[in-house]
């Protein structure tokens, strides 16, 4: 489709494997991909297993089995794992924060493995807190927030961290048009910065202009969706330098004309 | 009626002047509690966690053991202490029996078989994600626990209360293991029973006295803590 995909992806699973302990074979998919910079949106109804994909691709549930290839080396998930785990974020549906700060909660991962500064750590959390407008939360109990405050709080705590690839389950939901609007502007930057992202969603306007890709978990496998994303118009289209708060709000707009 | 009223107030004379018996004896629980609480729960904490957030062969079994076992009658752990420091038992030649440290013993053994199932429980029942969470994010995984018992802070400490209540108060192993030697061992449940059977009710009350104001305090406590947990 683009540039993105036709570069070898970032990070590949295959032959995904996973049985449920009642002995239902819950995933059996042959190779998925996920590529700088790339945005692929996995749908699917309730229970398919969408929420599982992404936790063995996060290293948090083991899968039966899978093959990972990553920077060069295919090795089996188990010791795949301990190479690529800290390149990769997931996050849940809800958003959980820990009962602390704002600022303590956007700080937390920064304490494994960056060897920072306690200034530079300061520093980073900042940029990032007025990047996803939560500066003046920063002192805030993270548990007195809204739902979408709560899921910005969460984005930003995994951006903060540059990963290479983030996973987001639901993030739209519940959400109201402001939230999806800020949700949408950040994955959209992330997106720029060149992140590669699976995300899981009901909702496909908000995704109008940012998923590149669109697969349906279907009976454990992956195939051509059955709904397609809105397109965004091409000519209107933001490029990357040009991303801005209105962009989601603008997609989304464009999408309702077309889709 | 009027033995009890003058008995109390002999108590309250006993415990404001100061008496030097009575408050080592209350020295003497304190020392005794405080520690095996303080060696017990972390260790009873940690295994509580692994049996709730780890998958291993005999988790189940052993979740299930650990169960039973958390009423288990003072004596009998007295009895198994008793057994293990006397001369001719394991650890005879350690010379321990009757010491505060086979008190300490005794009740390590109470504190860590309250505090297992009753921690395993409040940790089975969290959000799993505040584990996810913090593994995501890359903490490694005893970090990841620190971060998951600190959102339990309030229930665990709640249980490490209660099982500390449990401990301050019993009389089996102290008496069994300590032997109730004064000034040395004798604490605050032990001499109550003593001074009882004896018919010298001031000392047992005003004892009595100080583990009712502790409870009273304790559960003051326990409601603040509650209350906070709960405005989250």
């Amino acid at each position: 489709m683009s540039a993105v995909e036709r570069s070898p992806p970032l990070l590949r699973l295959r032959d995904i494997r996973k049985t449920l302990p009642t002995g239902r074979q819950l995933l059996d998919i042959e190779a998925l991909d996920i590529h700088a910079g790339g945005c692929l949106l996995l749908t699917g109804p309730n229970g398919v297993g969408k929420t599982t994909l992404l936790k063995i691709i996060s290293g948090l549930e083991p899968p039966d089995h899978a093959l990972v290839d990553y920077r060069g080396t295919s090795l089996a998930w188990p010791a795949a794992r301990r190479r690529y785990r800290r390149d990769v974020i997931y996050l849940h549906q809800q958003a959980y924060l820990f009962d602390r700060s704002v600022m303590e909660n956007v700080t937390y991962g920064l304490h494994h493995g960056f060897r920072l500064s306690r200034a530079q750590i300061g520093e980073r959390v900042e940029r990032a807190l007025e990047l996803c407008g939560l500066s003046h939360l920063a002192g805030r109990n993270a548990r007195e927030l809204s739902g979408g405050e709560k899921q910005r709080v969460a984005l930003t705590r995994a951006l903060v961290l540059s990963p290479r690839v983030l996973l987001l389950d639901e993030p739209f939901a519940g959400l109201d048009d402001e939230s999806r609007n800020r949700t949408g502007f950040l994955i959209q930057r992330l997106k720029s910065e060149q992140v590669g992202m699976v995300v899981t969603s009901h909702e496909l306007l908000p995704l109008a202009g940012i998923a590149d890709e669109h697969l349906e978990l279907r009976a454990g496998q992956l195939v051509a969706p059955t709904r397609t994303v809105p397109r965004a118009n091409p000519a209107r289209r933001p490029r990357n330098n040009e991303t801005h708060g209105h962009v989601a709000y603008f997609d989304m707009k464009v999408g309702d004309e077309t889709g | 009626m009027d033995g009890i009223g003058e008995a109390t107030l002999r108590a309250l004379h006993l415990l404001v002047a100061g008496d030097a018996a009575l408050w080592n004896i209350i020295g003497v629980s304190f020392r005794v509690s405080v520690s095996a609480i303080l060696i017990s729960a972390p260790v009873a904490v940690v295994l509580a966690f692994l049996l709730a957030y780890a998958r291993f062969p005999v988790r189940l079994p052993l979740i299930s053991t650990l169960q039973s076992l958390q009423s288990i009658p003072t004596v009998v752990v007295g009895l198994l202490v008793y057994m293990l420091l006397s001369r001719r038992g394991l650890f005879g030649d350690l010379h321990l029996l009757f010491t505060q440290t086979a008190m300490v013993i005794g009740q390590i053994v109470i504190a860590f078989l309250f505090v297992v199932p009753m921690a395993h429980g409040v940790l089975a029942a969290a959000d799993r994600r505040a584990w996810e969470t913090a593994r995501t994010l890359g903490a490694p995984p005893w970090r990841a626990m620190l971060t998951v018992l600190t959102e339990l802070r309030f229930g665990l400490l709640a249980v490490a209360i209660a099982a500390f209540a449990r401990i301050v108060t019993e009389v089996g192993t102290s008496i069994m293991v300590g032997g109730n030697i004064e000034n040395f061992t004798r604490n605050i449940p032990t001499a109550i029973a003593l001074e009882t059977s004896k018919g010298e009710f001031a000392q047992g009350i005003a004892l009595g006295l100080v583990l009712l104001v502790l409870a009273l305090l304790l559960n003051v406590f326990l409601g603040m803590l509650q209350g906070k947990g709960e405005m989250r």
